[in-house]
């Protein structure tokens, strides 16, 4: 289904009714299972993922092997081992994908990679993080919700980290064309974008300017990067202020649950 | 599983120490790659890519297939990737470790997803018969840069291949031998080639071109990017690592592309070459049933 482009010079309003430098409706929960060490459940738009973080524990005797091992050979610092499974009800066509599947190897590796970088793996040498994410439904931006679930799941297992690891993905309007000029960055595309336009992940370190992951898989002229790439690093600014609000509201609710004590010096915490 | 020797903690200083003063172990600038080769082999399709000690070997072959039900006017075009323990002990038979799997989907990515082998060329008969193309990628010595290394050996092997020509008479398909007709070049329409830029440091504020194995033993991070001469990122894949500063990023890019300007005019040479050398007597140009555009 080709998506009609020539909509968009018009109104500058995406199929969706999106501006171009808008986000979709970012919904996160942290959590959520009560048995896991750390768990979360994030919506971008209609991709919709779940994680649940188990670790720092022991390594068992012989894992499989699932999970992309970061660290890998070196027992100083912690492995961080991530599956994905996609589930079958994701997409609109029943896909198999086998569990060797390259493209999702290629995944669990990515997450696990930019995982390692922020969490100080260092503090937990001969032990094993291991990340589950269950993708629910899929709309485009997978990687980027990924990324940003297992951090929130990072959070809530309570990991040493240096910052959020935050994801969005930019596109660009128009396809490869040479000379375009007239083309548009736009921030965070779904599914029917993803699929027509060139587009690219990005995942930065907080809110600092620095690109843990840069995932681009579409032709696209090399002139446009510069905009794209600016586009999702600011994207990817706003999703951390999303993320953030969320382990603040659930930090503050836990507190006036009971839940948990305040901690010392948050006496002038706001609770309301 | 075997796995490969660490680098002790002080050869590991010794080369960030000496990459903080600007010099890399084997004297070259910080973006400049190895002395690189290609070689034709004798048959077509056959490329042999070094780079420094890094061996890379690509043969295409192409055989008549029934094409996929879902797209029966293409024809069908895959890249195997073979890391043997020839190359490294760390490699295993059977069992793709995390470096084969990322090798092959790069490839995947550049050379297929870009779209530079026109598929709907391939197409025999709508359904029924299509030219399968693979590309067998084989790394005969590893040290650093494979994929650099093995892209540019996929596409040297892919432009050099020539497939048997065919005609089709009255509903029959006749496959004609190198005999009896010159075979024909696959229908080419871009030439992507990979970079890879390898960061050091504690923020990555080193970046390095053509890494070799020690080099990227202490890396902390690394991104391919796969452009084409006329300046199209094809594919760019910093698979998590250190942060690097996002200017950082489009300043490599840059580099990158005249990196991909020398690949280019690289490879077009030696094919020219090549076509001199098989060229005796200069009958060639008699004997192609290829047609000018």
């Amino acid at each position: 289904m080709p998506l009609d482009t020539s909509a968009y010079s018009l109104a500058l309003l995406r199929v969706d009714g999106r501006r171009w430098n808008e986000l979709r409706r970012i919904h996160a929960q942290i959590r959520t299972q009560a048995a896991a060490d750390g768990s979360s459940y994030l919506e971008m738009g209609h991709t919709k993922v779940m994680c649940v973080v188990t670790g720092p524990s022991e390594p068992g005797p012989r894992r499989g092997t699932a999970g992309a091992g970061a660290a890998g050979a070196s027992k100083a610092v912690a492995e961080v081992a991530v599956s994905v499974v996609v589930a079958g009800f994701s997409s609109v066509d029943r896909k198999k994908r086998g569990r060797n599947d390259k493209r999702n190897l290629e995944l669990q590796s990515t997450i696990a990679n930019a995982l390692a970088a922020s969490l100080h793996t260092h503090l937990f040498p001969h032990s094993v993080i291991q990340v589950s994410l269950h993708v629910l439904s899929q709309d485009g931006s997978l990687l980027a919700a990924l990324i940003n679930a297992a951090t929130l799941a990072c959070v809530d297992a309570g990991i040493p980290m240096t910052d959020y690891v935050v994801a969005c993905t930019a596109g660009s309007t128009s396809t490869y064309a040479a000379g375009d000029e007239s083309a548009d960055p736009l921030l965070d595309l779904n599914h029917q974008e993803e699929q027509e336009l060139p587009g690219l992940t990005v995942a930065t370190l907080g809110e600092s300017d620095r690109v843990a992951v840069l995932v681009c898989e579409s032709r696209v002229q090399v002139g446009r990067l510069e905009g794209m790439l600016a586009v999702g690093v600011d994207g990817c600014k706003q999703v951390r202020e999303i993320l953030d609000r969320v382990v603040r509201d659930k930090g503050k609710r836990m507190v006036l649950e009971g839940t948990v004590a305040k901690g010392e010096g948050l006496e002038d915490m706001d609770l309301d | 599983m075997p796995r490969e020797a660490e680098p002790s903690l002080n050869e590991r200083q010794f080369i960030l120490q000496a990459l903080q003063e600007n010099l890399r172990l084997d004297g070259r600038e910080f973006d400049q790659y190895r002395p690189l080769e290609l070689t034709f082999g004798d048959q077509y399709g056959v490329a042999d890519v070094t780079l420094g000690k890094t061996r890379v070997l690509a043969k295409a072959s192409a055989e008549v297939t029934v094409p996929y039900v879902d797209r029966p006017l293409d024809g069908i075009f895959n890249i195997a990737t073979e890391l043997s323990p020839m190359a490294s002990p760390a490699f295993e038979v059977g069992r793709p470790t995390e470096t084969e799997v990322l090798l092959s989907r790069l490839l995947e990515k550049t050379v297929r997803r870009s779209g530079a082998l026109d598929t709907e060329s391939l197409c025999l008969v709508a359904g029924q018969k299509v030219w399968s193309v693979r590309v067998d990628v084989h790394v005969l010595s590893h040290d650093g840069n494979l994929i650099d290394a093995a892209c540019l050996a996929v596409v040297a092997a892919l432009r050099h291949f020539r497939k048997p020509d065919t005609s089709m008479e009255s509903g029959i398909l006749t496959v004609y031998t190198p005999a009896e007709r010159e075979p024909v070049a696959l229908s080419w329409l871009h030439s992507p080639f990979c970079v890879t830029w390898s960061y050091f440091g504690d923020e990555g504020e080193i970046a390095l071109l053509d890494a070799t194995w020690r080099e990227e033993q202490v890396r902390v991070g690394s991104c391919t990017i796969s452009l084409n001469r006329h300046g199209e990122i094809c594919q760019i894949a910093k698979l998590g690592g250190t942060p690097v500063e996002a200017v950082t990023l489009l300043q490599c890019t840059n580099t990158a592309l005249t990196k991909v300007k020398e690949f280019s005019s690289f490879l077009d040479k030696k094919l020219a070459e090549d076509i001199k050398r098989r060229d005796k007597g200069g009958l060639m140009a008699e004997l192609s049933a290829e047609n000018d555009r």
